[in-house]
């Protein structure tokens, strides 16, 4: 390991003043204020809000909802996933069913639920192809819907990432065994995916337990704890130590997560090479399989179709004319491009500063003997675990009298704590597989450590930088959970404008913006892709 | 030296996250008056073209909100309120006013029918009434109701349409018609019976009541006189009557927030617009005359127009809130 250099404790300082900052300082502010009442410091606030019957069905409805939409988002990752690496189907199809997974991630949540309105609600468009509505869309159905539809690609890379992991020359080892294929399943697939498909199910849960942007458009009565939270703190009567009572017991279901995550870690396998093989040929598997993926993305897609036609028509459903009024009153509006601009600006700083941050707390951590460098590790362990509306929350009450308030600066530091975990994990995934010995000789060369850094350590993982860039960019222009606290008439981002615009049912406008917001992170997330697949191919 | 240009670097990427986004915040529409308001889609519109027809354009930003989360905010920040402006229902404005003392007197001669305090001024108002859809209740063989109280009659079991007094103002109209006429003992009865006639239909939207009626999903409901003024007349089955219990108003006013800078007073020279400019295009929309030399359709005017005898204040409607729920 290199030598400690003064520049690397002062790095090292500058980061933990950070997190100190926007991470520790508001969750003890959190924390106080959920204890604080008129009296003093009691339990008085747990007490009126765990009697407040609202509020615990709020807490009931979201367990149940996520408990379900979690079962089915792992069942549903799980064979599509399965379906992609353990099948011959058709390659190009799997390049298709893998990309068009992801399309749901372009998004933010809050546009899910007038997509789904508009495509099972009483006019809605698939609706009128089948002549009926389906089922009541608002509430429980609405909700489930959306919530399967948001985490379903989450829970794919996570599954689909450890299938990548398999050692699937145990399959053929075990048909040679002549098990049978329910056994075989069951040890060479299920058996070393358990840690996998545990964390898909936590992943979801928590993803959808926390969630404001769908029950926000669609949750209808069906009251949940992400509204309540809400509405407690910026309903008619707010009241913030109740707020920070919600936001408390929105914690336990992830710390939950954690413990059971740690626990299901005991499952997980360690091959010790991954062997590429020929799958056993089996033609009903792959039809059927092939066949299950292909309508859970056709549904997906379809019910996201109705945005790509509903704006260019004068009046879904009634007057189908063709036009491009609502893209002109978009763009010929100050007050909605302003909007565009600010997500702009917040995302881009987001990015920048995110992955100079998250990168620079890799390097110390991965290839540096700086004491106190787990320290890194453990900051990433809670943003894993804490929600964007917690985290928001936090904010709101730690810096409402400071002129921090309402400032593009606090949606930005709040972006890049909440979303921290995944870049910073990336970096040190690809740092800690580079040669240590690069500084070393760097140093012996007479290059300082900053030069070894930027000759060498960053050239060699440029790729995983451009992957930073790309999960940050495009979090940072969907994320209406952990923004929805702080962003004002000055700040307004697209996907807290499209909240506002859902007040006069001004659903063109909500469309037209989703669409700028999903091309943009689309044309990013290709450009990115493009300069990630140059690099490899560069590297190798 | 080298080492110190990487360290200047991200000292600098630091600086761009402690103060150049905030810099960027105040630099870049800093100086515009930040207008928050409750107004319908029309009445936010109004209110937009008169201030860029008076040379406004660009000098502000209108933010709207709920009214509870508009109300939540004034009565939680009190001055320190993001707004420089607001319009909303006048009650919230009395309590703001009340437990902040945050606004500024308007200043200037506004020439309105009746007494304001000096720190507001109506920009509308709603006023309540019943409607009823002609071929429902000739189809149900209904009698056309005549009063509110009527709707608690069983025979209108299912057909009726309400607002929520805990999600809208118009709600409240119809439970100040209700207990200045029948005091709260009675009154509650009678709420608890159209609360009962209207089942699933109490709508959390002022408008639902009328697009339910206008549907047929119900035969009569109680909402804004005006919409069911305009259904009438677009030739759809639909009549209107003003109760017997009265009409009564909710006004929603325009008032400025002291914060005692150069904003404050180009607030109150919008303010002024408002008030003189835009009420040409509000009252068409919402006609309820409100200021001398008004005039309005004779369609437009309610016949039984009453006040409630006390100051509308929040804390009056939680206690008409409590009464609604109560009859539940």
């Amino acid at each position: 390991m290199l030598n400690v250099r003064p520049e690397m404790k002062v790095i090292y300082t500058s980061i933990l003043i950070v997190f100190l900052l926007f991470l520790l300082l508001p969750m003890g502010t959190l924390l106080l204020r959920s204890f604080e009442t008129a009296e003093g410091y009691s339990l008085t606030n747990y007490y009126n809000v765990l009697s407040n019957s609202e509020l615990l069905t709020a807490f009931v409805n979201s367990i149940k909802i996520s408990g379900l939409t979690a079962i089915i988002t792992t069942i549903l990752a799980f064979m599509i996933a399965y379906a992609l690496n353990c099948t011959n189907i058709y390659r190009p199809l799997k390049s298709v069913i893998k990309m068009g997974i992801l399309i749901p991630m372009l998004l933010p949540t809050i546009t899910y639920g007038f997509a789904i309105m508009y495509s099972f609600g009483n006019q809605g468009l698939i609706t009128q192809l089948l002549g009926k509505p389906l089922f009541d869309i608002y509430g429980f159905n609405g909700l489930l819907m959306g919530y399967v539809i948001y985490t379903l690609p989450a829970a794919f890379l996570l599954i689909n990432n450890s299938f990548m992991y398999i050692d699937k020359k145990f399959i053929i080892v075990s048909k040679l065994m002549m098990d049978g294929s329910m056994r075989s399943f069951l040890n060479t697939i299920i058996r070393p995916m358990l840690g996998a498909l545990g964390g898909a199910f936590v992943l979801s849960f928590i993803l959808s337990f926390t969630d404001y942007g769908i029950p926000a458009s669609i949750g209808g009565t069906y009251s949940v704890v992400a509204t309540q939270l809400y509405q407690v703190m910026l309903g008619s009567i707010p009241n913030f130590n109740h707020g920070a009572v919600i936001a408390v017991l929105m914690l336990v279901p992830a710390l939950f997560g954690v413990v059971l995550l740690n626990y299901l870690e005991r499952f997980n396998f360690h091959y010790d090479k991954f062997s590429q093989i020929e799958m056993v040929e089996n033609k009903i598997r792959d039809i059927i399989l092939g066949f299950i993926s292909i309508i859970v993305l056709m549904g997906m897609l379809s019910i996201f179709l109705v945005m790509f036609i509903a704006p260019f028509l004068t009046s879904f459903p009634y007057d189908l004319t063709v036009t491009m009024q609502h893209f002109i009153n978009v763009f010929t509006s100050n007050d909605l491009t302003a909007v565009y601009k600010n997500s702009l600006i917040v995302a881009f700083f987001t990015t920048v500063v995110g992955i100079i941050l998250a990168y620079s707390s890799a390097i110390l951590n991965t290839r540096t003997g700086l004491k106190g460098r787990v320290a890194f590790d453990v900051v990433s362990m809670i943003t894993n675990t804490l929600p964007g509306m917690v985290l928001g929350l936090s904010y709101l009450l730690l810096f409402n009298g400071s002129s921090l308030k309402g400032t593009f600066t606090i949606i930005i530091v709040c972006n890049i704590v909440h979303y921290f975990t995944t870049p910073y994990l990336m970096a040190k995934n690809s740092l800690s597989k580079m040669n240590p010995s690069w500084e070393t000789t760097g140093g012996l060369l007479g290059d300082s450590w900053f030069k070894t850094v930027y000759r060498v350590i960053i050239p060699n993982s440029a790729s995983t930088v451009i992957e930073m860039f790309s999960y940050y960019f495009i979090n940072s222009m969907v994320t209406i959970s952990g923004i929805i606290f702080l962003v004002s008439a000055q700040t307004s981002l697209v996907s807290s404008k499209i909240k506002e615009l859902q007040h006069f049912a001004k659903f063109n406008e909500i469309f037209v913006l989703s669409l700028l917001i999903f091309f943009t992170n689309l044309i990013v997330k290709l450009i990115c892709d493009y300069l990630q697949k140059k690099q490899s191919v560069k590297n190798f | 030296m080298k080492r110190m240009k990487w360290l200047t670097f991200l000292l600098i990427g630091l600086a761009i996250l402690l103060a150049g986004c905030g810099g960027n915040a105040a630099s870049g529409e800093g100086g515009q008056v930040v207008i928050y308001s409750n107004g319908d889609e029309e009445a936010i519109k109004a209110m937009e073209q008169s201030l860029n027809g008076a040379g406004y354009e660009g000098k502000y930003i209108i933010q709207s909100l709920g009214t509870s989360e508009l109300g939540g905010k004034l009565m939680a920040e009190g001055s320190k309120i993001e707004a420089d402006l607001v319009t909303m229902s006048s009650y919230f404005l009395e309590s703001a006013q009340q437990q902040h003392s945050m606004f500024r007197d308007l200043g200037f001669q506004t020439h309105s029918l009746e007494e304001y305090p000096a720190f507001y001024s109506p920009v509308l108002a709603n006023t309540g009434a019943l409607f009823f859809n002609t071929a429902m209740i000739e189809q149900k063989g209904l009698e056309v109701p005549k009063s509110i109280k009527d709707l608690a009659d069983p025979s209108y079991k299912g057909l009726v349409s309400i607002p929520n007094i805990m999600d809208s103002s118009t709600g409240w109209t119809l439970i100040q018609a209700i207990i200045s006429e029948y005091g709260e003992d009675e009154g509650k009865k009678i709420m608890a019976g159209v609360i009962e006639n209207a089942g699933p239909h109490l709508e959390s939207s002022g408008s639902g009541s009328i697009k339910k009626v206008q549907a047929g999903e119900v035969a009569v409901g109680f909402g804004l006189r005006h919409q069911a003024v305009e259904v009438k007349k677009s030739g759809a089955p639909i009549d209107f009557i003003d109760p017997v219990e009265g009409n009564f108003s909710i006004t929603e006013s325009v008032a400025v927030i002291d914060k005692k800078n150069e904003k404050t007073d180009l607030a109150l020279e919008m303010a002024e617009v408002l008030i003189t400019d835009a009420r040409k295009d509000l009252i068409t929309y919402y006609p309820v005359p409100l200021y001398e030399g008004e005039t309005v359709d004779e369609d437009n005017k309610a016949s039984n127009n009453k006040t409630f005898s006390e100051p509308l204040t929040v804390e009056l409607l939680e206690k008409h809130q409590s009464f609604f729920n109560s009859a539940k």
